[in-house]
């Protein structure tokens, strides 16, 4: 890859931003930046390299959020100890979802997965284990470090990019072995990938797999930074879209999108939601929607394809 | 026997598609599978690899039964195919599309690449390497299509009008690549409208009409036998009036 030079100045960019910066909602916006990334990448696995696009995986992050939060309640763990209990409960859920919606194609399956994701929520809304319609608490003062609760979004943003590397260069090996190439096939069409004896169910399962499993570490570092969560917070449809979106926008099935694609819409989202307060969901699914219909009407593969055109046609004028 | 195939029947509600048909191969040789449009050669073709199941008869293949066995494992047996639209993984590059062939018997990356190398070289793409294959127009397409089953290291071809579409010349220099193919010592089994190419590749023909197999043998004696020219009259005649 040529592009490494960037990479590395990305790279270098990114974990300076908290010491570059010495305001707390630019912080907070840094760290938030990366636990999307983080989040949207783990999606990419299945929506992207393999082509398919589920909107239900607020499931495995609401797992690894509530898993935090409900060994804390229940167990008085420390939240992040929930992380393998949240990947543990992802990987069944995936396993249980994904036989039966990998038999559905395109629409189908997208269909499917978001009625999966929303039965979880109802569930949860309405189990008082996982404190129903109210949610769940972190722990309101740290007792010890192994709390992760700390004021400053500092050490947050430290931990998240660890996470972010850690995923970002497994995806490059899996990119570049016989899963990546299967992956692909598979995007390409099932027809043909099985005609060349790649296993269609099996290898969409791997993809799904690994991409459940991270998903749920991401939904439990957002409940160990933010201490509370409720069943719209961590189950809604609107973070399944999110991670849809922040793919799609930075160029799904491609290594940096994600990263680029949360680089630009949460940026994007945290100051609106400042400007207007709140939560203001109503601007959310507006902005939403206008990079959707963007990015289907100028650049249906993402950011990461126009920088691939502007290069490659850069490259070609040299003689 | 190498590949057996029992009273196939495909059917499609109330139609079938095929119609009990037999058909035998022996290891080494090049069957050309002729008939009209629609005589059910493709659909055959798909039961025979895997790709449709049938709704009656058997299937063996290196004296195994894979009547009802899966693409992925007719293509780990030996048994590999192009499909007569291409195919292609359009957002890979030519190299890629034909590794994803390579990785079913070689694991590694470096592996994979060397063999599918190999089979570009076998199959003149080299130079096409690294372009994207969506940049590749029919005739690149039908190649590709052939490389990357080659890339399986099959022990059986089958190949779905692989040449229709071409011109001449491309008819000429994929003939010699078939000739190569089974100088392999790869078992060919082809599907092939234009008759000049049975004829000069084919050591036996094998005539479908409407799913049934009504004539077989040397190809210059299947073109000649009246049953098989009134089938191919009969249905350029409705084309006609059509
Ligand atoms: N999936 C299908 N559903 C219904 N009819 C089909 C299907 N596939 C093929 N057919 C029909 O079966 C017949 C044989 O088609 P095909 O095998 O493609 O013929 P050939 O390859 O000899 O031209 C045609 O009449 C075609 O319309
Ligand atoms: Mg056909």
């Amino acid at each position: 890859m040529k592009q490494w030079p960037l990479v590395l100045i990305g790279f270098l960019f990114i974990a300076a931003w908290p010491l570059l910066v010495d305001d707390v909602f630019l912080q907070r916006v840094g760290a938030l930046v990366l636990l999307a990334a983080i989040s949207a990448s783990a999606w990419n696995l299945l929506g992207g390299y393999a082509g398919q696009v589920s909107v239900g995986h607020a499931v495995y992050f609401g797992a690894g959020a509530y898993a935090s939060l409900v060994v804390y309640t229940e167990l008085g763990w420390p939240p992040i100890a929930g992380a393998p209990v949240g990947v543990a409960v992802s990987l069944a859920i995936a396993a249980l979802i994904g036989t039966p919606t990998f038999r559905l194609r395109g629409h189908y399956f997208s269909m499917a997965t978001i009625a999966a994701a929303e039965l979880f929520r109802i569930l949860a809304a309405n189990w008082p284990l996982l404190g129903a319609a109210v949610g769940l608490m972190g722990p309101p003062v740290p007792r010890t470090v192994a709390d992760l609760s700390f004021l400053s979004p500092i050490p947050y943003h430290y931990l998240f990019l660890a996470v972010l590397v850690v995923l970002l260069t497994l995806t490059w090996k899996m990119q570049r072995s016989r899963m990546g190439y299967y992956l692909a096939a598979i995007r390409g069409g099932d027809r043909a990938a099985r005609s060349l004896g790649v296993p269609v169910l099996r290898y969409k399962l791997y993809a799904l797999l690994l991409s459940a499993g991270f998903t749920s570490i991401a939904g439990s570092l957002y409940a160990v930074m933010v201490g509370f969560i409720d069943p719209d917070s961590a189950l809604g449809i609107l973070i399944s879209v999110k991670l849809l979106i922040i793919a799609a926008l930075g160029g799904a099935g491609t290594l940096f999108g994600p990263l680029v694609g949360a680089m630009i819409l949460i940026p994007l989202e945290e100051t609106t939601n400042a400007m207007f307060g709140g939560g203001g969901t109503g601007i959310t699914f507006i902005v939403y929607g206008a990079i959707i219909l963007l990015v289907a009407r100028f650049q249906p593969r993402g950011i990461a394809a126009l920088w691939e055109a502007i290069t490659t046609r850069r490259a070609s004028r040299v003689p | 026997m190498f590949l057996e195939a029992r009273g196939i029947i495909k059917a499609f509600g109330a139609f079938r598609a095929v119609d009990g048909a037999d058909l035998d191969v022996t290891q080494g040789e090049i069957v050309g599978l002729i008939g009209p449009n629609g005589a059910g050669k493709s659909t055959f073709f798909n039961c025979l690899a895997g790709d449709a199941e049938p709704t009656a008869g058997t299937i063996r293949f290196l004296d195994r039964d894979v009547t009802n066995a899966t693409p992925e494992v007719h293509a780990r047996l030996g048994m590999a195919r192009t499909f007569q639209v291409p195919v292609t993984f359009e957002d890979m590059t030519v190299v890629e599309n034909v590794m994803v062939g390579a990785f079913l018997r070689h694991h590694h990356r470096a592996g994979a690449m060397r063999k599918a190398e190999e089979v570009l070289e076998f199959t003149g793409l080299s130079h096409l390497a690294g372009s994207p294959a969506r940049s590749l127009g029919t005739p690149g397409r039908k190649r590709l299509e052939i490389a990357r089953a080659l890339a399986t290291e099959p022990r059986l071809l089958l190949l779905d009008e692989a040449l229709a579409g071409l011109t001449p010349a491309e008819v000429r220099l994929a003939i010699e690549l078939v000739r190569r193919i089974k100088g392999l010592g790869i078992t060919i089994v082809i599907v092939e409208h234009i008759m000049e190419v049975i004829l000069s590749l084919a050591e036996r023909a094998v005539v479908f009409h409407q799913g049934k197999v009504i004539a077989q043998g040397a190809p210059r004696a299947v073109v000649d036998d009246p049953a098989v020219i009134a089938a191919y009259l009969g249905h350029h005649m409705k084309r006609v009036r059509m």
